[in-house]
């Protein structure tokens, strides 16, 4: 394929005007040349490509999926995918001239709007790259605020997002402890942590203000929220996470979605883009990006994050599944999860796995599997079903979903028990 | 237009069915209030996000010569590709039997890049080119650490984008902004006198913001080696180079790639875009894990490496953006050159036709892009331009960018424009640059077309309203 429209004709013409006589003249008038191959495959016609991209996504396998971890197999209602195909939406780029992107910027309004009432936070930036280095913006943030720089992990937090964690803490001179005390910046909670427990955690919060720290609550499933109590009631100071089960496939680990609130008083020091509602010159409603000078465009090396492209796109994906399941169909998503993670639960308990779990639980769990977890895995896989994370030796981490039929239920029970 | 939080109550429950579902959970930790969002029938969620698409611009409605933002078209096919079940519903901790096509897929895609680049391994974990640098700038204090040397600075020339001081200075590195020169590329001059031994890195954007090849980057690396700096390549701009040089051969260290640029995945009003980092092999074993390694004819991913920086990032990237770029460089093959020998060919023609209208920023050939200065049309003139724009059907220039530039006009074209829309741009512009002499009023009102007027900025910034509140319901805009 070619995506270049200009014929003989007119690149004549367009040399002439520059005054060279041929596009290779032009390029080596100003940069250095390669004198080398290009060691590429050959050009393909638009029907060779589509048979060669399906090829390799044939060599994929996609299962039965009972697995989540940071990523979850939610159904996504059709209108997301036919919505977000719209190129006056996918093809535009960061709204900077306002008055040609009120599509996109009312939707990131929107998209703010639907996390702080389901975080119960005051403020949401318009979207961070994924769950992960938006808990990393968030320890970076406590840091900045707080003139700290410590930071405290509860026990529990998704092990990727720690080392991410990690990685930036290294980069910005910061450190990962295990103590709370009068260097703590901020004390960090996944909740449900990586093993599905949901804990109370107006406690944690507590002891955080009482250090001076402020608390931030990880969310990565965030379909939790629709049956749990909101972080901004027990106490968070910043909720950072993951959106991905917001209308989002699982697409092998991404495009997914990070997303960060904030209480007011913490809104100068947010990362990122962020819209707000304004006026034109007849008084008409109409969005903008605004608080920019927080931002590297503007404030180069003082900016409050150096990220500048985000997931805009996702956020959008985000907003209209939220949009389109609405309080009805987002509460059924829970109860479903919550519903088939309990009934697998209590089914394996019947044949001989222990749950391991020290709190209540939402859609994931942990069992100690009777003998080895990778030989289990390894059964399941052969029926088609992708069964889980192994922690350890003999420790599985299972997820359900509403797509987890429950007949998908029945076949990984038999398919574990042996029969 | 209402927000989707207005739109009255309305049946809503056909997408999941409904169980009977007992919650076992304490009321300690139970959501006490419903869940305060609407619910809208499909009917009306369809038409209001619809309905907002129209009230937006993208590659797929016109010209959009945001300069920096390479906003070249983006192939429908690729889009296809990326959404095959196999990419799309795969679960990222599926084991490596199930995987193999999306691994074999970055493996490649990896092996294309160091090829165009001229580096000699890839990662492509960081979501954005901003989370590149931020990677970048990490690996080079690791190298600088494993060597024993404590460096502190990073030089950056002031035409950069302001992404490298943010960067280097989240990462507790002071910038060091070198001028811009008479032909604008970095002062070599100050560079000599500023470059110290505290030097942990220059980080150059090549071509740089002005759209202009650094005429001394062979000695700027050679100064910056000598002297231990590592040289960063910010390639934003690599559009201009594909085929024609490799940053790799010019000394350059590391280099991080803009997908969504250079290999045309959709921007997606903001992104999601892919940041890809090449590096040199004595830096490679910085790299993030999991790498994705070959052997034989497996592909895996590998968690060995002692000395990596770590993760940028859950799982390993923006997979589906790589689906694209991929698919995008299969495309193209070995004939991939011709796209930045056309993106070099269309601004240099638009840039002769535009630079007697207005003043040429650096009046040199250009890559490809060009910065305009519209400062004989006074203060503002930019901006005013910019929405003017609009009314004749085009997405404006990036404004005011670089800084260095007063009443900047940043102008790429990229290669996939036509002849005949280039010289419609040309045209508007030049009646916009008549209408200021003439009937200046009509420019500073404009845009006149758009869906709104011109916005205030200043109200939302200093009356912030930033999301809906439930209390809003009562007093809701018509």
């Amino acid at each position: 394929m070619d995506y270049i429209p200009a014929t003989e004709k007119d690149i004549k013409e367009m040399l002439n005007l520059v005054g060279v006589s041929s596009i290779n003249d032009l390029v080596r008038e100003f940069i250095p040349a390669f004198r080398g191959k290009l060691n590429l495959p050959q050009p393909k016609s638009e029907l060779e490509l589509l048979g060669h991209m399906k090829g390799i996504a044939h060599t994929n396998k996609v299962l039965r999926c009972f697995i989540g971890a940071g990523a979850y197999n939610h159904y996504i209602p059709s209108a997301v995918s036919h919505l977000l195909a719209r190129g006056d939406l996918y093809t535009g780029y960061t709204p900077y001239q306002a008055e040609m992107s009120q599509g996109t910027l009312q939707a990131i309004y929107e998209f703010q709007s639907f996390i702080c009432l389901l975080t119960g936070m005051d403020v949401a930036n318009a979207s961070l790259y994924e769950g992960a280095s938006a808990l990393a913006e968030a320890a970076l943030l406590s840091c900045s605020y707080t003139g700290r720089d410590h930071i405290f992990v509860k026990e529990g937090l998704h092990p990727q997002y720690l080392e991410v964690l990690q990685t930036y803490c290294e980069g910005s001179e910061l450190t990962v402890t295990d103590k709370i005390d009068d260097k703590t910046a901020c004390v960090i909670a996944q909740n449900p942590d990586f093993y599905g427990n949901i804990e109370n955690m107006h406690y944690l919060a507590e002891q955080a203000h009482s250090a001076g720290a402020l608390f931030t609550t990880c969310i990565i499933e965030p379909t939790s929220l629709a049956i749990l109590e909101p972080p901004g009631k027990y106490g968070a100071d910043i909720v950072a996470g993951e959106g991905q089960s917001f209308g989002i496939p699982l697409s092998f680990g991404g495009p997914y979605l990070g997303f960060i609130a904030v209480k007011d008083f913490l809104l100068k020091k947010l990362p990122g883009r962020i819209c707000g509602m304004t006026t034109d010159s007849k008084g008409n409603r109409g969005f903008v990006l605004t608080f920019q000078a927080r931002e590297q465009h503007i404030r180069r090396e003082r900016a409050t994050s150096n990220i500048t492209t985000n997931q805009a796109l996702m956020a959008l994906a985000a907003t209209i599944y939220l949009a389109l399941m609405g309080r009805t169909g987002l509460t059924r998503v829970a109860k479903l999860s919550y519903a088939r993670a309990h009934l697998l639960n209590g089914k394996l308990e019947k044949v001989g796995f222990r749950n391991l779990n020290i709190k209540p639980f939402y859609n994931e769990f942990v069992v100690k599997v009777p003998g080895s977890a990778e030989a289990l895995a390894s059964r399941l896989l052969k029926k088609g079903i992708l069964g889980g994370v192994n922690l350890a030796e003999d420790n599985l981490l299972i997820c359900c979903t509403e797509m987890n039929s429950v007949q998908d239920i029945d076949d990984f029970v038999s398919a574990v028990a042996g029969d | 237009m209402k927000i989707i939080f207005e739109h009255e109550e309305e049946n809503n429950t056909g997408h999941l069915q409904e169980e009977d579902v007992c919650i076992e959970l304490p009321s300690d930790i139970v959501r006490k209030e419903p869940l305060p969002i609407p619910n809208v029938n499909e009917v009306d969620v369809v038409r209001h996000y619809t309905n907002l698409s129209r009230m937006n611009f993208g590659v797929d409605i016109g010209f959009y010569p945001l300069g920096s933002c390479t906003m070249k078209y983006n192939p429908k096919v690729n889009e296809d590709a990326a959404r095959a079940e196999g990419f799309s519903n795969l679960h990222p901790l599926s084991p490596e039997e199930c995987t193999q096509g999306s691994l074999k897929l970055m493996w490649e895609l990896k092996e294309y890049l160091k090829d165009i680049t001229g580096m000699d391994d890839f990662s492509l974990q960081p979501s954005a080119g901003a989370q590149s640098e931020l990677l970048g700038v990490m690996i080079a204090k690791a190298h600088f650490r494993s060597k024993g040397e404590k460096r502190t600075k990073a030089i950056i020339p002031d035409s950069a984008h302001g992404t490298n001081p943010a960067t280097a200075s989240i990462c507790k590195l002071e910038t060091i902004t070198i001028p811009s020169d008479s032909r604008g590329n970095m002062d070599i001059g100050r560079y000599k006198e500023l470059l110290s031994p505290e030097v942990a890195l220059v980080m150059l954007t090549n071509p740089n913001t002005l759209g202009l090849f650094d005429e001394n980057t062979t000695e700027i690396s050679h100064l910056a080696h000598k002297n231990g700096t590592l040289m960063y390549c910010d390639g934003a701009n690599m559009n201009a180079l594909l085929g024609i040089t490799r940053p790799g051969d010019q000394g350059f260290d590391m280099i991080h790639l803009n997908l969504h640029k250079t290999f045309s995945t959709p921007h997606g009003g903001g992104g999601p875009g892919a940041g890809v980092l090449g590096v040199k092999s004595f830096l490679a074993e910085y790299l993030p894990i999991p790498q994705i390694v070959k052997r034989d004819s497996r592909y895996s991913l590998d968690y060995a490496s002692k000395k990596s920086v770590g993760r940028v990032r859950s799982f390993y990237g923006n997979f589906g953006m790589h689906v694209r770029a991929y698919s995008y460089i299969h495309s193209w093959g070995t004939q991939i050159r011709k796209v930045s020998e056309h993106a070099v060919l269309n601004a240099n023609y638009l840039q002769d036709l535009l630079k007697d209208t207005f003043d040429l920023a650096y009046d040199r050939r250009c890559a490809h892009e060009f910065v305009l200065s519209s400062r004989r049309f006074g203060e503002k003139s930019a901006l005013n331009i910019a929405k003017r724009l609009m009314d004749y059907g085009f997405h404006p220039p990036t404004i005011y960018f670089p800084l260095i530039v007063p009443e900047a006009l940043m102008i790429e074209p990229t290669e996939t424009e036509s002849k005949e829309t280039l010289d419609r741009f040309v045209l508007a512009l030049k009646k916009i640059a008549s209408e200021l002499k003439e009937h200046p009023e009509i420019v500073k009102q404009a845009p006149l077309s758009t869906p709104v007027g011109r916005l205030d900025e200043v109200a939302a910034a200093r009356r912030p309203n930033l999301r809906w509140r439930p209390s809003q319901r009562q007093t809701k805009v018509e």
